[in-house]
């Protein structure tokens, strides 16, 4: 018997008013009860407007050209309020920080119960909080909240109605991947315990291999197909035309599939792709060439003198976010910061930008002691790229905010500077616009175009490829090399692992405060105690092929398909390392 | 020199945050805390406007001995009396000033001073009235009062941002900083630095606007999927917002205090008149 279908769309098009092509293209798709689906696709490809027929958002609250007809559980979303029909949704944000709007947890979290007049609005939100492990922070103000815990109560506010179905936008964007983690299982478990359906729009598509059941895949408004969680993320070559990356190991699996046996179904999760490579053979490969630790040869360029960082909590705790910290960056260095989320890293890139001052010891900066020197004075030698770029759009357009630096030092032809600058970063057809207009990508691009026209020699990056999909992401990739050529130290603090595994030539780890290991990607991703402390999640390739025993082991999919082979005579056959089994 | 690092060190956005929120949200363990807002409120709109009415010296100054120490029962924070002092000081300079141009003379500083006092009844009341009652009890009393909720509402949702505000504010001025260039001399009683960071703070609250406009967006679509114009639509919603408030012997006992004390003042202030 087929489970009951909760919302149903039938031939809807939306576009919106003044467009000149629709966002929604004819779509018809049922979503039944129980489901735990992930709507994939570009970014621009209509998955949030989708999301948003299903509670009359569209075209109730952004009127616009709507036809077709969207039925959410027997109620059809023309003829009711967005209010009405929001009793069976819940919607998470994508900028869940803007959807809290009371001043205390508890009073967000049971605030829509309250306004749906239950009289039990108060125990509603307290089991909301237990289901995402925030009782304890039941009566914090939220602005005193991590990011971490605001997404939690995010979802627990659109929880408290035990609603029908769920729908988050990027859950995991900007967590590490331990929380990420966490915020799936909670997802599972009201799936699998509360009946809950749920939706997501993800583009980590191996969490979608592990947890969801269902795809759905959406290119420029058009619903292309919705499939089984296993078939939709085998359609590699697909997914990969329309710049969706699947699993690693599915698309390892992928290059190496025979030519004529393109439709098969492939492994995505890791416990499939062991048992799927072993029956390969590992080819005789030369070791690839080692690379340096660190460029201690090279010149210094940054020095941390034993520095401690502490700051005052508004209940006047001391609270300390750096201990003992002593270290060099020199040139040529490409350093990936990583860490679990407060482990002190943005704090270390704020000491070198001067931003905050170190309570003990020196940071010193090109010969400039950063206690003695403004954040203009340091400017000049250190950029600081923040986490959201929006927050560096202080003009109104990007070429404006390029040549902000330039100009208020008054560089001779500084236009052709920011001309050249605007060529690199593929920003010459958008210059003129507003920064804050601009899509997520676009914006990021502009970012490291602001840090580069400042010529610095150290650049610093918080999180440069957070809430981007994979193709913004390899773009960004691409333009940290292009920044290479332009300064001589390169600071990323990062919780994408694939970054750190394909682009830096030095990692740090950190772990409260402290460094806590500072090497090359192959003594961090081999050093297992460092990983677990740091709570890292390697790269799934690297982990794919250290449970492999490939020696050395893999980062990129390229590696490692180059190793393995079907039918090699002279090669080894592959064994389950027994360390993993 | 020293001192002025030392000033701004003390002053810095950060304290002024804590303030804010300490002055919105601390303080709940004072006798006028434990009240009712509306009761709170019934007594401000005495406070904050007979006095402009009342011209009697000895009246005048019966109200402010009963501000100062309703104020000093609340706990304001220090910051929000430096920043009345200065406004009320530099209100009466400024009047002398004027007066003074146009050809009166330090006589004119005696109903000047009246008229300060005046005002720092009024200032005092609103002070401890509003640092008694965070900016939820205030919202529901306003509810109570019939004000519509979306308004109510705005009220708390208006502190609420705050921090968030002042923190994004923080991070533009930091953006500006650090890609701007500050004047290489502090000039004559750092009026060049000064100016600097002046013309920064007002700049920086462009992006903050625009920035804050675009995230709206975001919160009155959530204010429509938590169903809030739901909730008007439902009398007994309000009944359940409402009914943490409770009425105590505290209120009448407060509200007949101050009547007590309000005649008193009256009949001493036209006794003394009458004596004179």
């Amino acid at each position: 018997m087929l489970p009951n279908p909760l919302v149903q769309l039938t031939n809807v098009t939306f576009t919106y008013p003044g467009a000149d092509r629709p966002v929604l293209k004819d779509i018809n798709v049922t979503i039944y009860e129980g489901e735990f689906t992930a709507i994939i696709g570009g970014n621009g490809s209509g998955k949030s407007t989708l999301c948003k027929t299903f509670n009359g958002l569209i075209p109730q609250f952004y009127v616009g050209d709507f036809e077709g007809e969207v039925v959410l559980n027997t109620m059809k979303t023309s003829e009711h309020t967005v209010a009405q029909l929001s009793r069976n949704i819940g919607y998470v944000y994508q900028d869940f920080e803007n959807q809290l709007v009371r001043p205390t947890v508890i009073d967000d979290v049971s605030f829509v119960p309250l306004n749906y007049g239950l009289a039990d609005y108060r125990q509603r939100g307290e089991w909301a909080l237990n289901i995402t492990g925030l009782s304890a922070l039941r009566n914090e103000f939220i602005w005193q909240l991590s990011g971490g815990q605001m997404h939690l109560l995010a979802l627990a506010g659109a929880l408290a109605m035990k609603p029908k179905l769920l729908i988050i936008d990027e859950p995991i964007a900007q967590l590490d991947p331990n929380h990420a983690k966490q915020v799936y299982d909670i997802l599972k478990k009201l799936n699998n315990e509360f009946g809950i359906t749920i939706i997501v729009i993800e583009h980590h598509t191996e969490f979608i291999a592990d947890y969801c059941k269902e795809v759905i895949l959406m290119d420029q408004g058009e619903l292309v197909w919705k499939k089984d969680v296993k078939e939709a993320l085998s359609q590699v070559r697909e997914l990969l035309h329309r710049n969706i990356f699947p699993p690693q190991v599915t698309q390892a699996a992928y290059a190496l599939l025979e030519k004529d046996s393109q439709d098969s179904l492939l492994p995505i999760r890791m416990d499939e792709a062991i048992k799927h490579f072993s029956t390969y053979i590992q080819r005789k490969v030369p070791l690839p060439p080692f690379r340096p630790t660190c460029m201690t040869e090279n010149r210094e360029v940054i020095r941390f003198n034993h520095v401690s960082l502490e700051y005052r909590t508004l209940k006047k705790e001391r609270k300390r976010v750096l201990y003992e910290v002593d270290t060099s960056f020199y040139q040529g260095d490409l350093v990936a910061l990583v860490g679990n989320n407060g482990a002190g890293k943005s704090s270390l890139l704020k000491l070198i930008a001067g931003i905050v001052k170190p309570s003990d010891g020196q940071v010193v900066v090109l010969g400039k002691t950063t206690r003695e020197a403004s954040p203009e004075v340091l400017s000049e030698t250190v950029s600081y790229i923040y986490q959201s770029p929006e927050e560096m759009f202080i003009d109104d357009s990007i070429r404006k905010d390029i040549e902000y630096y330039l100009r208020v030092r008054k560089i001779p032809d500084y236009e052709l500077i920011v001309d050249k600058l605007l060529v690199d970063f593929n920003l010459v057809d958008i210059q003129h616009q507003d920064g804050r207009l601009l899509s997520g990508g676009q914006q990021r691009r502009a970012s490291l175009a602001i840090g580069a026209a400042m010529n610095p020699a150290v650049i610093l990056l918080d999180e440069p490829t957070a809430n981007l999909d994979v193709a913004t992401k390899q773009q960004v990739i691409q333009m940290l090399g292009k920044l290479q050529n332009h300064v001589q130290t390169v600071i990323v603090a990062t919780h994408d692992m694939q970054l750190v595994a394909e682009w830096a030539n030095r990692i740090i780890v950190m772990n409260s405060g402290s460094i806590i290991s500072d090497g090359s990607r192959y003594d961090i991703f081999g050093n297992e105690d460092v990983m677990r402390k740091a709570g890292l999640v390697p790269p799934q390739i690297l982990q794919l092929s250290r449970k492999l025993c490939l020696e050395p082991p893999c980062f990129t999919i390229d590696e490692f398909t180059s190793r393995l082979d079907t039918v090699e005579a002279e090669g080894v056959q592959l064994e389950l390392c027994k360390g993993y089994a | 020199m020293n001192y002025v690092k030392d000033m701004r060190e003390k002053l810095n956005i950060e304290y002024v945050k804590s303030e804010l929120i300490k002055t919105a949200y601390g303080g709940k363990e004072t006798f006028l805390a434990s009240l009712h807002p509306r009761t709170l409120i019934i007594w401000y709109l005495f406070f904050g406007i007979v006095p402009w009415f009342i011209h009697n010296k000895i009246v005048l100054s019966c109200f402010l001995v009963l501000m100062v120490v309703l104020t000093i029962m609340a706990r304001v924070s220090p910051l929000i009396i430096v920043i009345l002092c200065v406004g009320l000081l530099g209100e009466i300079g400024f009047l002398l000033l004027v007066s003074l141009v146009f050809g009166g003379g330090l006589a004119s500083l005696i109903p000047m001073f009246w008229l300060t006092v005046k005002l720092a009844v009024i200032a005092l009341a609103s002070i401890a009235v509003f640092t008694s009652m965070d900016p939820e009890r205030f919202s529901d009393a306003l509810l109570s009062f019939g004000v519509p909720g979306q308004a109510s509402f705005s009220v708390s949702f208006g502190y609420r941002i705050l921090p968030t505000l002042v923190e994004e504010f923080q991070r533009v001025f930091l953006s500006y900083r650090l890609r701007g260039k500050a004047p290489e001399t502090h000039g004559i009683f750092y009026w060049r630095t000064a100016s600097y960071y002046l013309k920064l703070l007002v700049l920086s609250f462009y992006p903050l606007i625009l920035n804050s406009a675009k995230r709206s967006r975001t919160t009155v679509e959530a204010l429509e999927t938590k169903g809030f114009s739901y909730s008007f639509t439902n009398s007994e919603v309000k009944k359940m917002k409402l009914a943490h408030l409770t009425y105590t012997y505290k209120d009448p006992l407060f509200l007949i205090g101050t009547v007590a004390y309000i005649s008193f003042a009256f009949w001493l202030g036209t006794f003394l008149v009458d004596a004179e």
